[in-house]
């Protein structure tokens, strides 16, 4: 018997997409839509599931952000190391238009201009580029009187707690808001305590709306803006959201809570679907542990699965990993930092004897800011700045130079620098 | 300023203190204890979780040893429920000569801790993640113990029995009446308001506080706090409190307590008590020494680290605080310092807190000229009364066979809103640390990633809030939480970290709340 | 030193994405989720009494290890806190029965029309829920009366400078064996001489209900069967992709077998259309397919997911001319290897099953295509449409003759 195993000829791309959160989706995405043959590659499901699904591009700057289209060149010269350095304005901008072209289905509202200004869960009025159609009349900038609405099983949504806090919040040219709060009952049969998205399954179905609608139309004042926790449908949430705004006769949005991020899920289902269609191959479950190249050409990536090694050889290669949160940057218990899929060089690391972390949660800490630093063309650069790879390139928050979650910035990078990268891949190529 | 007029004040809220004012109160005096923060907030918050068999000692400190197996016996039989039966190992590693087995061996048999030597191929059946390069393995009567179930029994017994507890109380005088304690001013630290309390008899059971409480009466009482860190990893790497076989010193105990696993320990002497600074050095030396008995152990997860102070007293002058004894010493400071009416209870551990205790109560009725014998060996604490130990499943076991019937709030530690509405209405607590001592809010894995705001919308909503408490109380447990997980912050723990980071200053933005 | 799956707990932050993809826990309150049983409870277990018996209601799908982006390894979590939990009570007759297929494969095969009238007839289906607990509805395969492995030791494979091992499972020898014969028809149509060695069940059934110790013995016969062609450097393949999951994956993680033989079996291993399309992708596969004008929507099984090798299947079916196949993109059929037989799971997997039979309804196909047989089975009794493996629209497709 002779050697009868198929030579492991490994599957052939124009490019390999690692990390399916927005970022990695994005770069996916346009690549798809202009004719090259993708594939992404993902160790799980990514961090769409967990955020709200707005579009932050810059919220806070040392206190909120009013325009981002104003106070990004601004920002971006004091924060030389940050992406938007990089990422113009322009690009941003085809970004944000490009995600509300694709997203159409959803509703997307907003731009880099004007950031509205929603309540969070806690009712902060936090500000925000882009926002679905199911969230924008959450839009605080002109006051208003506003009705949260909770339900018993659901724990992940405190409308008295959000309240509170949303009355005191300060808004704009003297715009104030009032809010009042209704807690309702809806039947859910045997469960007590159901997630958001379990709660968005049962808005799908009639009769589940029929009994809100009922028991909320008691609590209605007249002009008040209803808002609800993120759980108004999955797949149909344009339909569900619709239909309540037409049976209360009054304007309904959502608040996002904790995970799992309903928003966040009809997001990533749009956009898989969206890459299926395109014809692109979407592997989850997967972990890409390993690089073959030849010079400073990258060729393939292998990636590990039950049993054996598969290698994905492609032209370009995105690297969206993520970062500390989703295990696209590691530091491990002697305070090694590690990219640990290509080994890259990862800046903005704090020296060997400075703190990584401040004694204070809400300071900034020093490891924040660390992640891979890349060229014009979005490529991880070494420490004399040449690309590492010629066609790698990395994006989302794998990227150094932000701490987005308090600049509230993060989708907004995971969308311009998916784009970016796009762009940059879609020009060598043609 | 209000009076209270009671017979024996008991000063500190740990096991000694609270196992002091139960053991009156059993007694018929009246009973008052002050504690400046919650209960258990000192040394026994922040201890091992170990109830010991003898063997640590048997080598080295026998009178030691024998009094832990004595009080081992004593607080199965009336503290079960505090207690998980996890049994003890010691084991001799590749770094540890195996002929000191021998010793310890003799030790245990001649301080009377039931000892048995166990083969190798069994004490890795048993736990899997021990290092397989052991030499030789002992089985001995260790156990887990929960600080603040047993506290808490301790206090609502005495309250039981007449005793009036007052955590949040600090102590701001001592007062002395022709060369007696009489009583003492304290200070409401929740209201701001001054009680005066009068006591036949003042003891000191403030542990590594003793010497600052005793100075206000004028008497020098050296304690010294002999600083230890410990580590609490986020699964249970062993089932089993695992020791190592030879002379005790740095990070060689893994105690397996609830969900998790705590190496420890350090020995460092300090001046404060309430200064205790954990180092990289020191969480370098327990992952090291952790890694010797569980190979793995630095890529397994850290869930937080803190530091407790032992209170250590001697009359003379030590090197190595290790070598201090740890047994107790009543003090009677009428003898010892011309002061009447002051007691001071020191040293010690906690598994002798009742013997303390018990101690303690005896000078105090000889003080007081009665004869009122301890009954504490024999009576269950309240929730112990069937002797059955805690086992880890209970909490699981709770929820079945329909999981889905109560709302949980802490997923990790498996907290129901019902539970955590109990422990709120028990005791108006000052914010949610204290609510997580009575139930373990926010001790597992997320360490409040998704319970914090949870918690804090229940507690606004029940406690009736405003906006302004209910974000001191999200912030300040944040804070909270922060401190003990930021000296050790590395893989996995790092992961949920940033996770939680995008909850809260991302989605929830409360880095942006309103004053 | 390879990480337990226990200690893979130690990655779970919490973040519920394995609870928004669980389909068992949306259709019963009795599931209260991957997250809850698998990396959370487990810090509750300790061996010696399982505190609960919701482990059992895990379907074992697997889809949650899929999507877990911090790498727990929650269904096999779950699975050996099930294993710990029959073991503690006992594992009950009936488990004991549908466990082992190869067992009840020779007792049926014999007696085949009567046993196969057996289980249709509605009153002894009554009698067999109340005695063993079978769910009276369960739809349950019909024996061949001649298995595959008589076909197989009559059929002489033409010598070839290549060769293939072929580890049918009990599913295609008892009760499909025209499957088995399509996939050496097809295998011998691309150039290999293909054996078939004697092999017997790989205990993937034992495992899923708890019975570890004698899933390791069916696992570690049949590997001894298997590895000596492995070391001689033979590809295994099986067209049963959850077996051939069971020999590359999970008697390793889950069983925690590491013999030899069966990590040498593991390494070998194929699902059928991973290695038919690899054969493509060296320009090694045979294209000569006629048209086939079939509308044939495509059910992933979730332990074909489990292959983490994306869905071969689709890419093969894109070579033939004409046949349109659609991709499904609901989770899971349901039937979860013999779950959904159960008495009191029954309801649950038919539930888990509605989107999947919705979607077969709405597709307006002329046959559904799916790599496993049990999924299959499902498939016909919940959307009541043919379903084939993809197999055996190819042997179609190069023209091999008509289904037996």
């Amino acid at each position: 018997m002779n050697e009868a195993r198929p030579r492991l000829a490994p599957a052939s791309y124009d490019a390999v997409v690692i990390g399916a959160g927005l970022a990695g989706l994005t770069a996916a995405l346009r690549l798809a839509e202009e004719g090259q043959r993708v594939a992404v590659l993902a160790k799980g499901v990514g961090a769409t599931h967990l955020a709200p699904a707005t579009i932050d591009v810059l919220g806070y700057d040392d206190g909120p952000v009013d325009s981002p289209a104003r106070a990004l060149p601004e920002f971006a010269n004091a924060n030389p190391q940050h992406p938007y350095r990089r990422l113009s304005i322009n690009l941003i901008r085809a970004s944000l238009d490009w995600f509300k072209s694709r997203l159409c289905d959803h509703g997307y509202r907003g731009g880099l201009d004007q950031n509205f200004l929603v309540p969070t869960a806690v009712g902060v009025a936090k500000p925000t580029a882009l926002v679905p159609e199911t969230m924008a009349a959450a839009d605080l900038r002109q006051g208003g009187r506003f009705l949260f609405v909770g339900f018993r099983g659901l724990k992940d949504f405190f409308p008295a707690y959000l309240a509170d806090n949303l009355a005191r919040a300060p808004l704009p040219g003297g715009a104030s808001v009032t809010t009042r709060v209704a807690e309702l009952s809806p039947p859910l049969g045997l469960a007590r305590d159901v997630s958001a998205a379990g709660f968005a399954r049962r808005f799908e179905q009639a009769d589940f709306r029929e009994s809100v609608l009922v028991e909320l139309g008691r609590h209605l004042m007249p002009g008040e803006i209803v808002g609800f926790p993120a759980v108004l449908g999955l797949d149909r949430a344009r339909e569900v959201w619709q239909e309540l705004e037409i049976r209360l006769g009054h304007p309904v949005f959502e608040v996002p809570t904790l995970p799992p991020s309903v928003p966040g899920l009809r997001l990533y289902e749009t956009m898989t679907g969206a890459l299926r269609r395109e014809g692109a191959r979407l592997v989850v479950g997967t972990t890409v542990a390993g690089a073959e190249g030849s010079g400073n050409r990258l060729e393939g990536v292998v990636a590990h699965n039950a049993g054996r090694p598969l290698t994905y050889r492609a032209n370009s290669f995105v690297l969206a990993t993520g970062g500390f949160a989703s295990g696209g940057l590691q530091l491990d218990s002697s305070g090694k930092v590690r990219e640990p899929v290509f080994d890259l060089p990862v800046a903005g690391l704090p020296g060997p004897d400075e703190p990584r972390f401040e004694q204070g949660y809400f300071d900034e800490h020093a490891i924040s800011r660390a992640g891979v630093a890349v060229d014009a063309s979005s490529r991880p650069i070494d420490s004399e700045g040449a690309p590492v790879y010629e066609n790698l390139h990395a994006v989302g928050a794998t990227l150094g130079g932000a701490v987005p979650w308090r600049e509230a910035s993060g989708n907004g990078l995971s969308l311009a620098s998916g784009y970016a990268a796009a762009s940059a891949i879609l020009e060598v190529t043609s | 300023m209000p009076t209270l007029e009671t017979e024996v004040l008991v000063i500190g809220g740990g096991s000694t203190g609270a196992g002091v004012a139960r053991d009156a109160a059993m007694r018929g005096f009246a009973t008052a204890l002050v504690e400046r923060g919650d209960l258990a907030t000192g040394t026994t918050g922040r201890f091992h979780g170990l109830l010991h068999s003898g063997g640590r000692y048997a080598v080295k400190d026998p009178v030691a040893a024998r009094e832990c197996v004595v009080e081992n016996e004593i607080l199965r039989r009336t503290a079960a429920d505090c207690i998980e039966d996890t049994g003890g190992l010691f084991v001799s590693t590749q770094w540890d000569d195996p002929g000191f087995g021998d010793e310890f061996l003799k030790g245990c048999r001649a301080t009377g801790v039931p000892v048995e030597e166990v083969s190798v191929a069994e004490t890795l059946r048993q736990e899997p993640r021990l290092d397989p390069g052991i030499s030789r393995a002992f089985a001995v009567p260790d156990a887990s113990l929960d600080p603040w179930k047993l506290v808490s029994a301790c206090t609502r017994s005495a309250t039981e029995h007449g005793a009036r507890i007052l955590p949040y109380h600090r102590v701001l005088d001592l007062d002395l009446r022709d060369g007696k304690v009489v009583g003492a001013r304290v200070n409401n630290e929740q209201n701001g308001e001054e009680l005066q309390i009068r006591a036949e008899v003042v003891i000191n059971a403030s542990g590594a506080w003793a010497g600052q409480i005793a100075s206000l009466a004028g008497c020098l009482v050296a304690v010294l706090p002999g600083k230890g860190i410990m580590i609490a990893m986020n699964h249970r790497l062993v089932n089993t409190v695992v020791n190592r076989c030879k002379p005790p010193s740095d990070g060689d105990i893994i105690v397996p307590i609830r969900t998790v696993s705590v190496i420890g320990t350090t020995d460092t002497r300090v001046a404060d008590p309430d200064e205790l600074e954990v180092t990289q050095a020191e969480i370098d030396e327990m992952l090291d020494e952790g890694e010797k008995l569980v190979p793995g152990f630095r890529k397994a997860r850290a869930l937080r680290v803190w530091a407790g102070a032992r209170p250590l007293y001697t009359p003379d002058e030590v090197a190595d605080t290790r070598d201090v004894s740890r047994t107790h010493t009543v003090l009677d400071h009428a003898k010892r310092d011309g002061v009447g009416g002051f007691i001071t209870i020191t040293g010690g551990k906690t598994t002798t807190y009742r013997l303390m205790a018990e101690h303690a109560v005896d000078a105090a009725c000889e003080k007081l000229g009665v004869d009122r014998p301890c009954t504490t060996h024999e009576e269950p604490l309240p929730g112990s009364e069937d002797e059955r130990f805690y086992w880890l499943g209970a909490r699981v076991r709770a929820q079945e066979p329909v999981p889905g019937s109560e709302e949980i709030i802490c997923e990790c530690e498996l907290i129901t809103r019902r539970g955590l509405i109990e422990a709120i209405a028990r005791r108006r607590p000052t914010g949610l640390d204290d609510v997580r001592r009575r139930v373990r809010l926010a001790m597992g894995p997320c360490q409040g990633g998704f319970c914090i705001y949870r918690a804090t919308g229940i507690l606004h909503a029940f406690e009736h809030l405003d906006h302004q408490a209910a974000n001191a109380a999200l912030v300040d447990f944040l804070q909270e939480r922060w401190k003990g997980v930021q000296p050790i912050l590395y893989g996995d723990q790092l992961r949920q970290a940033r996770l939680d980071d995008w909850i809260f200053q991302g989605l929830l933005a409360v880095g942006h709340l309103p004053e | 030193m390879t990480e337990l799956v226990r200690d893979s707990l130690d990655h779970c932050v919490k973040c519920t994405i394995c609870e928004s993809f669980c389909p068992y826990s949306q259709a019963t309150p009795l599931f209260p989720g991957p997250k809850y049983v698998g990396p959370q409870a487990e810090r509750f277990r300790r061996t010696g009494i399982s505190p609960d018996i919701s482990v059992d209601y895990c379907s074992g799908c697997g889809i949650c290890t899929q999507v877990c982006p911090h790498g727990v390894k929650i269904a096999e979590i779950n699975s050996q806190a099930r294993a710990q939990l029959w073991e503690e009570r006992g594992i009950p007759l009936r488990n004991q029965l549908i466990a082992r297929p190869s067992v009840l494969g020779r007792l049926g095969t014999p007696v085949a029309p009567l046993a196969n009238w057996t289980l249709r007839n509605r009153v002894l289906r009554r009698l067999g829920e109340r005695l063993l607990g079978i769910h009276r509805d369960a739809s349950l395969p019909r024996f061949a009366g001649r298995t595959f492995q008589r076909w197989a030791r009559k059929h002489v494979s033409p010598a070839a400078e290549r060769t293939v091992v072929y580890f049918h499972a009990c599913g295609t020898n008892y009760y499909e064996p025209a499957v088995g014969r399509m996939t050496v028809e097809v295998l011998e149509h691309n150039g290999f001489h293909v054996v078939v060695p004697p092999q017997d069940c790989c205990g993937l059934p034992l495992q899923s209900n708890g019975n570890f110790p004698a899933a390791r013995a069916y696992v570690r016969r049949l590997a001894a069967n298997l590895a000596p062609y492995a070391r001689e450097g033979c590809a295994i393949v099986s067209n049963s992709t959850s077996c051939g999951l069971m020999l590359k994956r999970e008697a390793r993680e889950i069983l925690e077998v590491e013999d030899e033989d069966v990590v040498v079996v593991s390494d070998a291993m194929y699902d059928l259309c991973e290695f038919l399309l690899m054969l493509h992708e060296c320009g090694e596969l045979r294209t000569d397919f006629a048209p086939l004008e079939l509308t044939v929507p495509y059910h992933a099984p979730c332990q074909q997911q489990g292959h983490g090798i994306g869905k071969p299947a689709l890419d093969l079916f894109a070579l033939v001319p004409g046949l349109r196949a659609i991709e499904l993109d609901a989770d899971c059929c349901g039937i979860a290897g013999t779950y959904g037989l159960k008495k009191e799971k029954y309801e649950i997997s038919m539930t888990v099953g509605e989107r999947l039979f919705g979607q077969l309804r709405a597709s307006n196909g002329d046959l559904a295509a799916c790599d496993s047989e049990t999924c299959r089975w499902q498939i016909e009794h919940g959307a009541d449409i043919h379903a084939v493996h993809p197999v055996e629209l190819l042997h179609r497709a190069y023209g091999l003759g008509a289904a037996a």
